[in-house]
């Protein structure tokens, strides 16, 4: 019995060396989950008309559209005049839209508050273009790439998660508007048809932690 | 043999040589550097023809600042342990009309195999080569010789951590 107990003792402890010295590691985003509330809702950030913004404080009647864009990634500047637009449109709708810039600038340099400003102008942006100054929103949010955009009801609560829609290269070509089903799925009172999609996106380049 | 019969079996010889339907995927580290279109499934299809070795896959593209710093130090490290069997697959999540800027750079940093470039919508893309994966660029993962994924991780690193990721599945 006691041999029997000792060889137990002496597999377990190797299976769990085993496990510490070969264990598979993973290191992905994990995003707010559908139905979350939305975190960091009255972080204070400065938008590109030099005005204080919240969460919060853009919240519509409909719901509240939050998208972490930024001005350097490729992505966003085949999906950004479809931002604008979106953004603009919905709001008009009755759900709030606030896009948010996450990045360190010192890391992306066309990520600076000036340029900000002047691509609002250049896209035409009627909603609040702001920084998160800490990237603490984005790490709330588990956004790790950009364009990302999170929709969330009335009530505060996530209801679509992901992408803009299915083509970056093509707006002609889409074959599924993912968010504008979904914004007008939320806006009819109805469920959202896919409430997560992906799409390829640049990583945010966020602040350190201690910024 | 009559010219009907030679020049059917000639175009015969040629269509199976030049293949039908779907391009045929290379084996990483043919020799020669090449950028050809591949789905998840074939940059997967690719990772099992690899089993026996060490394989890493990066999820790179030009304009990723971080995807361009992490780069040289994967060469580094795929010259120091190809001997022991490591494998890169690069795949380029480079947009369709940027497939030269791609090669030149991949000329540049002294890469002289078979890589890929990213073909198919995202979601599917995403999600067949791994549902933890959330999109975002520059993605790696690690695959020990039996083909087990033991890796992986979104964003930059650096050479230390590529390398013990790299010595964990050789060991």
């Amino acid at each position: 019995m006691k041999k029997k107990l000792t060889l137990g003792i002496l597999a377990l402890t190797f299976a769990v060396g085993i496990g510490f010295t070969m264990g598979n590691t993973v290191e992905a985003g994990s995003a707010l989950d559908l139905n979350a509330k939305a975190p960091k809702t009255e972080v204070k950030m400065k938008g590109v008309d030099g005005a204080w913004h919240t969460i919060n404080g853009v919240a519509g009647e409909k719901g509240t559209l939050v998208l972490f864009s930024c001005n350097a990634c490729p992505f966003v500047k085949k999906w950004e005049s479809r931002m604008s637009s979106i953004g603009n449109d919905y709001q008009q709708k009755g759900v709030g839209v606030i896009m948010i810039n996450s990045n360190d600038p010192s890391k992306v340099t066309e990520d600076g508050y000036d340029e900000m400003v002047a691509r609002a102008k250049a896209k035409a942006f009627a909603f609040p273009y702001v920084v998160d100054a800490t990237s603490e929103v984005a790490r709330a949010f588990g956004a790790t790439r950009t364009p990302e955009v999170f929709l969330f009801d009335a009530k505060g609560k996530l209801v679509y998660h992901g992408a803009i829609d299915d083509n970056a290269s093509n707006a002609n070509a889409v074959e599924v508007p993912y968010l504008k089903n979904a914004l007008n799925a939320l806006i009819a009172g109805e469920a959202i048809p896919t409430a997560q999609t992906k799409a390829l996106g640049c990583g945010i380049k966020l602040r350190s932690e201690d910024s | 043999m009559n010219i009907k019969a030679f020049t059917l079996i000639t175009m015969i010889c040629l269509s199976l040589s030049l293949g039908c339907g779907k391009p045929a995927v290379d084996l990483p580290q043919e020799k020669g550097l090449s950028i050809q279109q591949a789905t998840a499934e074939q940059v997967l299809a690719a990772v099992k023809n690899a089993q026996g070795h060490v394989v890493l896959v990066n999820i790179w593209a030009t304009w990723c600042p971080p995807c361009v710093e992490e780069f040289p130090d994967i060469m580094k490290l795929y010259q120091k342990y190809q001997d022991r069997g490591l494998k890169i697959i690069f795949v380029s999540a480079d947009f369709e009309n940027q497939t030269e800027s791609a090669k030149a750079f991949l000329k540049e940093q002294g890469v002289d195999f078979a890589t890929y470039q990213k073909s198919g919508k995202d979601m599917a893309f995403i999600n067949t080569l791994d549902e933890r994966w959330s999109g975002a660029l520059p993605a790696t993962w690690v695959y020990d010789a039996s083909g087990n994924q033991r890796h992986f991780w979104e964003g930059k690193k650096d050479g230390a951590h590529f390398e013990k990721a790299i010595l964990d599945a050789l060991e």
